[in-house]
């Protein structure tokens, strides 16, 4: 009985203890803000700009170096006074278009948003223009009066 | 709809699908276009690796034909490729190093200077010392202004201080013939040529 006793107090403090490590490790990164604002801006870039060397990791998530130093830029950035969208730019003539979440819209990239549109209309073409399923010939519809007969007849 | 549209839509579909998903099979995601290329060397000031007191800018790469191979001793491809760089070195190409450490964080940095040069040493001692002189980009800002993802990148630098070729991996023989020999020999020439003029 003893050790389950220990069990009762060691289970509560181990969930307490996960609660301060996730604590400790979001502010593992901690930068320092003047306004709320800025701090609202680092979050928000920091979850939509890609890390060029992972696959589709933000660079929020990931802990590549790479990573690492680009949260650092934007924090400098910012910090400065650069609005998201400079600092959006400031990676996008380094690493590209590759580097946002966000696509721009070009000749290429434009498919994205009508290929979903084509695909709708084509669907809907071939639903309204489907001719009513060929008409039963007659002996068919013998045959079927007389399956019909047959089932009344099992009932 | 007649019979034939209705065998062949969808077997079109289908082929057209199968080419698109096909052609994913053997394309590179990490494969993209550098931004830098036809671009001028971003503007920098950083000390020299071994003679901090040193600082290089953005003009030592005028009036010569470079290459600049990003590098650091813990990237183990960069030791791969430096007895190949270094021979290229003996054929008279110059070759500057933008060294940058992994281990030197700016937020959290623990490794001093020595411990760096001393690395460094060690490693181009035994396999070959491929550079002029090495840049060290300490907070690593000018490899990000570089668009650098990671180590070694080797970029060729016109005459101009104009960035002709980003390549990203090691550079080794086929590399070299494939994307450098024909552009670095057009630009020498034409930079010999420029001189006589």
């Amino acid at each position: 009985m003893a050790s389950r006793n220990v069990l009762l107090i060691i289970l509560p403090l181990c969930l307490l203890g996960m609660l301060f490590t996730s604590a400790v490790h979001a502010s593992r990164d901690e930068y320092k803000f003047a306004t709320e604002q800025q701090r609202q801006d680092f979050k928000k870039l920091t979850a939509t700009l890609r890390c060029p060397m992972c696959q589709n990791q933000n660079i929020a998530d990931s802990d590549a170096m790479i990573a690492h130093d680009m949260r650092r830029k934007v924090y400098q950035l910012i910090t400065e006074g650069q609005t998201s969208d400079q600092v959006i730019d400031f990676m996008k003539t380094r690493y590209g278009d590759f580097v946002y979440y966000q696509p721009p819209v070009t000749k290429t990239t434009i498919w994205l948003w009508l290929l979903p549109i084509v695909v709708l209309f084509v669907g809907a073409y071939l639903v309204f223009t489907r001719k009513p399923s060929t008409p039963v010939t007659q002996d068919e519809s013998a045959a079927l009066a007389k399956a019909e007969a047959l089932l009344e007849e099992d009932k | 709809m007649s019979k034939p549209i209705r065998f062949v839509l969808p077997l079109v579909f289908f082929l057209g699908l199968t080419f698109f998903l096909f052609q994913g099979l053997f394309s590179d995601p990490r494969e993209r276009d550098a931004q830098t290329l036809e671009k001028p060397m971003p503007a920098f000031s950083l000390p020299d690796l071994m003679d901090p007191t040193t600082l290089h800018t953005e003009s030592v790469f005028l009036g010569e034909v470079t290459l600049l191979n990003v590098w650091g001793v813990w990237c183990v491809t960069c030791k791969v490729e430096l007895p190949y760089l270094t021979s290229l070195r003996k054929e008279g190409k110059r070759i500057v190093g933008l060294y940058y450490d992994q281990d030197l964080d700016p937020d959290f940095g623990t490794k001093t200077l020595q411990r760096v040069q001393q690395e460094v040493l060690s490693t181009t001692d035994s396999l070959g010392d491929p550079f002029v002189f090495n840049i060290f980009d300490v907070y690593r800002d000018t490899s990000l202004d570089l668009g650098v993802t990671g180590a070694p990148e080797t970029l060729l630098i016109d005459q101009n201080g104009i960035i002709r070729v980003h390549h990203i991996g090691d550079v080794n023989p086929r590399v070299w013939e494939q994307k450098f020999a024909k552009l670095y020999n057009e630009l020498v020439t034409n930079t010999q040529n420029g001189v006589k003029d």
